[in-house]
């Protein structure tokens, strides 16, 4: 077979050359003039992070050097080789070449295989935990709220951060010690994820999962953005958390001020103020409609009967939409009495916090 | 053994639409295939537009029920994968297999015609769902349980029995539709047509069955098992009574996942039968393609977990491994194609730009998956708009670039006409910017930590611009159809008659009629190797009856020394 290409007018290959060149250079204009970045991760915020970032940007070098040289020689076959008035003999009709084959086999085995070899050595170091870490935190994910209970040492309980983002929750971890997260569900599978982390995990009913990271130490003060990444129902683009990165004696004093808050005994319904009572089951409320007195404080004696992870509140709002009444949700399975100030007489709605399809009217007269 | 005792005499002619009702003809069932699939893409893509139009900024815009925003994106990926791709390329292959291996018909054309009917069944099913209290299926393609359990925190109402009985359906059929194909292709082929001289379309689409005979019933299992979770108090997947919410998913990916390569290898057939027509050369690396497309088809059973690499409940490094590994054949197809327009006369029809769209959109599907292998990297990026991207490079870029290619490359053959060169460029570049506008930006989306399955999102997150052009580059797709559909209306009537071979085509769909006639062939070419109108149109056959008909002399430019049989001999 005659293996040499018939001659083609040199017009066509500097046009598919510099189509090519053209391309390559695109590629670089977009990253040397910073408009690359979109494609990075954000600035990895925890020790971890930063390997996984160091392993993104391996990972990034060689898909845009594969991309080009693909990219590159479609490009140029296409320009290079369009058929022309004058191609009436068929080209060089070339069945193969084991060669090319062979090396196109060898070579793309051995960049997955090193990719595969340094994505193994940074996820020993992203998914290692140990037996002795600084913070212990238990998370609670339910629908659609996130609970943080804090543990000591041996793994009991010192406080739990249940108040949603909205009202001040989340959770606070000290920079540059190493902090263990368990994390449970009691309804469906939600999945924990902070994108300056780099680390999302799941959160599987049935199943404790359990991971560490260190904050980097430059980051004191920061607040991180923390949602929920698996599907868990209609309120899942509402179940939001944060992660505040402090100093060590901050958080201490934002332990102590949570373990304080949880102790506190709340201060006394007014005496003879009527007591109603509600229940949330199935994430709705149980009694729809309410009655209390114009002008005069009042109490809701609260259970909520959902799996523990589910947190609810009673808060009001009036005819414009305006709250004038909220409280702190509690988990599942607990109990509490909300005491209310005094309401002028109308109509309002009382609502859950965290589930927007729970409402009642609470009609005060 | 490739002999077949004809099927019975053309029975007495039925007309119109209850010939189209009642027929067991491969090419009328095909064609139905290819209709009925694409109404089902304008139906998904409604929604995808629905979904876009939601998220084009900030704040709720049409989803004041963020219940039915749910429902949208759950039944747009489960009618574009179950109710479009997957059938479309069945359709596709239900056409041009039996023509490929010279064969009057499918194996089973009763069971053919069975395959077909399940679907718009399915269908109809799906989407009533709608129309029940509740609404239709909500927990997303996927439909992981816990959330799909019956419950008030989860799945209540009867759509979601309605998405699993419309599965199980659609799953029936795929399951008669791949025995039918190996049958067909196994016992049918013509005198001559071994094995290795099969037109990829057909190796493809052979293995592709084997994956779904393989896989399907594991799905249609784990259906099963959550419809008896569901009505029937089982606790297979309900932790609270000892099941295991992980369970559904090994069970769901492991069908799932060499799903994917169900809904890429026929594709890749596609474009493997386009390239070498519009390239003027045989394909390049003939078997190393084969053994590339049985090792992905065997690969691709040892690769599901990558989809739960963050449950906690997966062994990672043997999946990583066998993920990265699945790059390999890949990567091997990609250079076979590129080296068989390599030193190629390239004729750009509609056909060849679409091949084309696929290899750069898949090239870059293919890249962005390794970032997903990469399993520190993935536990960035797992369930954020990146793995959207990625999955819409892989079945939009690809997939979905392939069946056009193979609608504009076939539409002759099924129908006699041309279709009008112009309106379908017009329609490439619509849909080729339309569809990076849309997808690129969601990289980004992705990195800069937006998950999936989101009605809205804060406004001060960094999202807006991306998700904006995303939108805008959705309508532009949408814009797309149009052409393409005018295309199709117009051509029917007015398009240029293409005769029996308008591309100079390899193999022997192109040695019949267009349309062909009842059971296809009068008589057939000589088949000395995989490109039997090639030999025939450039007198490579020594004698034989083949010769005459369909020789063009105008084409008749033989090189000087080319071995008959070529790579196939």
């Amino acid at each position: 077979m005659s293996s040499s290409p018939r001659k083609r007018p040199a017009s066509s290959a500097i046009v598919a050359g510099g189509a090519v060149i053209l391309l390559i250079a695109i590629v670089a204009i977009v990253f040397l003039s910073g408009a690359g970045r979109a494609l990075y991760p954000p600035a990895p915020a925890t020790a971890q992070a930063v390997r996984t970032s160091e392993l993104y940007d391996i990972v990034f070098a060689i898909a845009v050097a594969v991309f080009l040289a693909v990219e590159g020689l479609i490009v140029w076959s296409i320009l290079r080789y369009r058929r022309r008035p004058e191609d009436t003999e068929l080209p060089p009709q070339t069945h193969g070449n084991n060669f090319v084959e062979v090396l196109w086999t060898l070579i793309p085995t051995a960049i997955v295989l090193v990719l595969f070899g340094l994505s193994w050595n940074t996820l020993n170091v992203v998914d290692a935990t140990t037996n002795d870490p600084d913070v212990r935190i238990h998370v609670i994910a339910g629908q659609f709220q996130w609970q943080f209970e804090y543990l000591d040492a041996k793994g009991n309980h010192v406080a739990t951060q249940t108040k949603p983002i909205g009202d001040g929750g989340g959770m606070a971890v000290p920079v540059g010690k190493k902090v263990q997260v368990t994390l449970t569900s009691g309804d469906v599978i939600h999945a924990w994820y902070v994108p300056r982390f780099l680390f999302k995990r799941d959160v599987i009913p049935g199943q404790t999962n359990k991971f560490e990271f260190t904050v980097n130490a430059d980051e004191a003060g920061q607040v991180f953005h923390g949602q929920c990444a698996e599907l868990c129902g209609t309120g899942h683009r509402v179940m939001l958390f944060s992660v505040t990165a402090m100093t060590q004696a901050d958080y201490d004093a934002w332990l102590q001020n949570l373990v304080a808050i949880e102790n506190a005994t709340p201060p006394p319904a007014p005496s003879g103020a009527p007591v109603l009572k509600e229940e949330a089951k199935n994430i709705s409320y149980v009694n729809g409609n309410l009655q209390a007195p114009a002008n005069a404080p009042f109490v809701i004696e609260f259970t909520n009967s959902d799996p523990s992870g589910v947190t609810h509140d009673i808060d009001v709002k009036d005819a414009s939409g305006a709250v004038v009444e909220n409280q702190d949700t509690i988990p599942g399975g607990t109990k509490k009495d909300y005491t209310y100030q005094p309401l002028a007489a109308g109509t309002y709605t009382f609502f859950c916090s965290i589930h927007s399809n729970m409402t009642g009217t609470l009609t005060v007269q | 053994m490739a002999t077949h005792a004809l099927s019975p005499a053309v029975p007495a002619y039925r007309g119109g639409i209850y010939e189209w009702l009642t027929t067991t003809d491969h090419k009328k069932i095909g064609i139905m295939y290819v209709i009925n699939s694409f109404v089902f893409f304008l139906i998904g893509g409604i929604f995808a537009l629905l979904v876009r139009t939601e998220l084009a900024q900030p704040g709720i815009q049409i989803f004041t029920n963020e219940h039915v925003y749910n429902e949208s994106f759950s039944i747009h990926a489960t009618v574009m994968i179950f109710l479009f791709i997957i059938p479309m390329l069945a359709g596709l292959g239900t056409y041009i297999v039996p023509l490929q291996i010279g064969a009057p018909d499918m194996a089973f054309p009763r069971i053919n015609a069975l395959s077909f009917w399940m679907l718009p069944l399915g269908g109809i099913l799906l989407l009533a769902g709608f129309l029940t209290p509740g609404g239709a299926a909500a927990a997303g393609w996927t439909s992981y349980p816990p959330l799909t359990e019956r419950g008030p925190l989860a799945s209540p109402g009867p759509g979601q029995d309605l998405w699993i009985v419309a599965l199980i359906l659609i799953g029936t059929s795929s399951i008669l539709g791949g025995i039918n194909f190996l049958v067909t292709i196994f016992k049918m082929r013509a005198p001559g047509m071994t094995l290795f001289r099969m037109p990829i379309m057909v190796w493809t689409v052979l293995v592709t069955s084997v994956l779904v005979v393989m896989a399907t019933p594991v799905i249609t299992s784990a259906l099963v098992m959550l419809f008896i979770d569901r009505n029937y108090g089982g606790s297979f997947f309900n932790f609270q009574t000892g099941g295991i919410p992980v369970l559904y998913q090994n069970v769901f990916w492991f069908y799932s996942h060499p799903a994917v390569y169900v809904m890429v290898l026929p594709a890749m057939g596609v474009i493997s039968e386009v390239l070498p027509v519009f390239s003027r050369k045989p394909l390049f690396g003939y078997k190393a393609f084969i053994f590339a497309t049985a090792g992905i088809g065997a690969l691709g059973f040892s690769v599901w977990a990558h989809h739960m690499f963050t449950t906690g409940a997966v062994f990672l490094p043997f999946f990583a491994l066998m993920t990265f590994m699945i790059a390999v054949p890949t990567g091997v197809k990609m250079f076979n194609w590129i080296f068989t327009m390599f030193r190629g006369q390239l004729t750009f029809s509609t056909p060849l730009i679409f091949a084309i769209g696929f290899l750069t959109m898949f090239l870059i599907g293919g890249i962005n998956g390794a970032f997903s292998a990469a399993v520190p990297v993935d536990f960035a990026l797992h369930d954020t708009y990146w793995v959207v991207a990625h999955l819409h490079y892989v079945l939009f870029g690809g997939s979905a670039f392939g069946v056009f290619a193979g609608i504009y490359y076939w539409f002759p053959k099924m129908t006699g006409r041309m279709l009008d060169e112009t309106l379908g460029k017009v329609h490439f570049v619509l849909m080729f910017v339309g569809f990076n506008l849309t997808f690129f930006p969601m990289h980004m989306l992705g990195l800069a930590g937006m998950p999936r399955r989101i009605a809205d999102y804060a406004g001060d997150a960094g999202w807006n611009d991306w998700n904006l052009v995303a939108t805008i580059g959705g309508f532009i797709i949408g814009v797309s159809m149009l052409p393409f559909i005018w295309n199709v209306l117009v051509s029917l009537r007015g398009g240029k008659i293409a005769g029996d071979d308008p591309w100079e085509g390899n193999t022997l769909e192109w040695a019949t009629s267009s349309p062909p006639p009842p059971y296809n062939f009068d008589r057939l070419p000589d088949i000395r190797s995989e490109r039997p109108l090639f030999d025939q149109r450039h007198g490579l056959l020594s004698g034989g009856h083949g010769g005459g008909d369909h020789d063009d002399p105008a084409h008749d430019d033989a090189p000087k020394a080319i071995p008959a049989g070529g790579a196939a001999s």
